[in-house]
């Protein structure tokens, strides 16, 4: 059995690179990452587009397939865990919020044939209240949700799953900025009210500021920088300058 | 009945519509002049050795001369049915082969052995025209079927991730794009049982009647036709879908988006 005081995630020495088409060398896209993420701790991954950050984000709930190296989930390599199970447990946002058709609730409901789910009208209730929207919005049609609602939703959607981590994949960078602070909110409040640890790609400099915890900062797949973040630390000035959108 | 035997001269005579459509294409500036020479050439020579192969063939009344034909025509319609596909799809030759070969032989079969029964079972006459119109029609609804599947997998990609991430098996995340595709190829033949023969005289009905046959006769055959046509199209399409979505998928319940 895993410790309790197990990290999360374990990432040892991951390489990913995609099959080159027709004679063309293989695309590599992450190489030799080495990260660990402790029990509800967070760890923000940053980088310039095309650095691989998505990728690692996915490796994680192994949307993607390391071509080297591995991720342990829990003290348990991820290949010996059923996939599906897996990503219930880990539960991905992404960027751009995929709502299928239908209303809140159905989308909320929404499961593998054969897998049951609690979805009784109450714990429905309080996942939206746990992201802050109202009980109303579930008989609500998911097309006419602003933005930030259906991130909300998709949030819930995973929550009622009863993840221990949430993988989020720029979950703001779509929302104008009133709606992308009320997700932060929600994000911050779902961390510390059930201990979840969060692996979030993020150029939002409010919610590295809030989540805290580690930073890693990718460049063409590699490992350019690795730091602690502290409560009222100074971030080093590369990072600030690339959060604040001055990196060249 | 007679049938009329065309001449040479006659068909020289059927050469002057071509030339008519030429003229458009000059007067028009289509600039489609070059395309219609080589295809009118090509529509002479093509027919002219086929007729000469199906007469020795008929002549030489073997079953494995039919056979022959058969495997040519199910190749050639392979390598039509995955020709137009945007991005290659790994083993889609096999695939479509597979797909192909299966849902012909199986209609095929029906028809030929429970409906149709010509004596020998192999006969020429019967078993050519009538797998020639199956593979047509199997071919169209795989490509169809394909392209809409590989157009939907790229549109569709976050969608079928956010189904992973949510616990689905790589095959139910895809299955509504499978549905999709599956429909997208069967609704022009379903929408064409609507209409047949109200709209056009389906062609090979109108080529029964031009040989001699009763319309009564002709239209007999054509219904069969009609309903051996659908279920080509629905057999050729769901096994090409079906086999063409997995070489998307892995074991482990992945998009292979690099393929997308």
């Amino acid at each position: 059995m895993p410790k309790s005081s197990e990290p999360i995630f374990q990432v040892e020495h991951l390489s990913l690179a995609y099959p080159g088409r027709r004679g063309q060398p293989p695309a590599q896209i992450l190489s030799d990452i080495s990260v660990t993420v402790a029990r509800g701790a967070a760890l923000i991954l940053v980088g310039p587009s095309g650095s691989g950050k998505s990728s690692l984000l996915r490796c994680l709930n192994r949307l993607e397939e390391p071509t080297a190296g591995g991720v342990r989930f829990d003290g348990r390599p991820i290949t010996e865990l059923d996939p599906r199970e897996l990503r219930r447990r880990a539960a991905l946002v992404l960027q751009t919020p995929v709502l299928f058709e239908g209303t809140v609730r159905e989308n909320l409901m929404v499961h593998a044939p054969g897998v049951t789910l609690d979805a009784s009208e109450a714990r429905l209730c309080e996942m939206l209240g746990e992201v802050g929207l109202e009980p109303t919005l579930l008989d609500r049609d998911s097309t006419m949700l602003s933005g930030g609602e259906k991130q909300r939703v998709t949030i819930a959607r995973a929550l009622l799953r009863d993840p221990q981590a949430l993988l989020l994949d720029e979950p703001t960078s779509a929302l104008d900025p009133p709606n992308a602070t009320l997700v932060v909110e929600t994000i911050c409040r779902l961390r510390d009210r059930r201990g979840l640890s969060i692996v979030a790609v993020t150029h939002a400099p409010e919610l590295v500021r809030r989540l805290g915890g580690a930073l890693l900062y990718l460049v063409k797949g590699h490992v350019q920088t690795y730091e602690r973040l502290q409560a009222g630390s100074v971030m080093n000035e590369r990072l600030q300058a690339f959060l604040a959108g001055t990196h060249p | 009945m007679t049938i009329l035997d065309l001449s040479w001269w006659q068909l020289a005579l059927a050469l002057l519509l071509v030339v008519v459509v030429a003229v458009i294409s000059l007067r028009q500036r289509l600039g489609l002049e070059r395309d219609l020479v080589v295809g009118t050439v090509r529509t002479i020579v093509q027919l002219y050795l086929v007729g000469l192969i199906l007469a020795a063939v008929f002549n030489a009344a073997r079953w494995y001369w039919v056979l022959l034909i058969l495997v040519v025509m199910a190749a050639v319609a392979t390598h039509a049915a995955v020709a137009r596909l945007a991005k290659p799809i790994p083993g889609v030759y096999w695939i479509a082969a597979a797909a192909l070969t299966i849902s012909t032989a199986a209609t095929l079969a029906y028809v030929i052995g429970v409906v149709v029964r010509p004596a020998p079972w192999w006969e020429p006459q019967y078993v050519i025209p009538i797998a020639g119109m199956i593979l047509g029609n199997s071919m169209t609804s795989a490509a169809l079927a394909g392209d809409r599947l590989q157009a939907d997998l790229f549109t569709r990609r976050d969608e079928i991730e956010a189904r992973l991430a949510l616990g689905f098996s790589g095959r139910e995340a895809v299955q509504p794009l499978v549905r999709a595709a599956l429909r997208a190829a069967m609704i022009p033949t379903v929408n064409g049982m609507m209409t047949v023969g109200v709209v056009q005289l389906p062609g090979m009905m109108t080529g029964q009647i031009l040989a001699g046959a009763s319309p009564l006769t002709a239209i007999r055959y054509q219904i069969v036709v009609v309903f051996m046509l659908a279920v080509a199209t629905a057999l050729g399409s769901l096994l090409f879908v079906r086999l063409a979505v997995g070489r998307y998928l892995t074991p482990a319940h992945q998009l292979r988006r690099y393929l997308l």
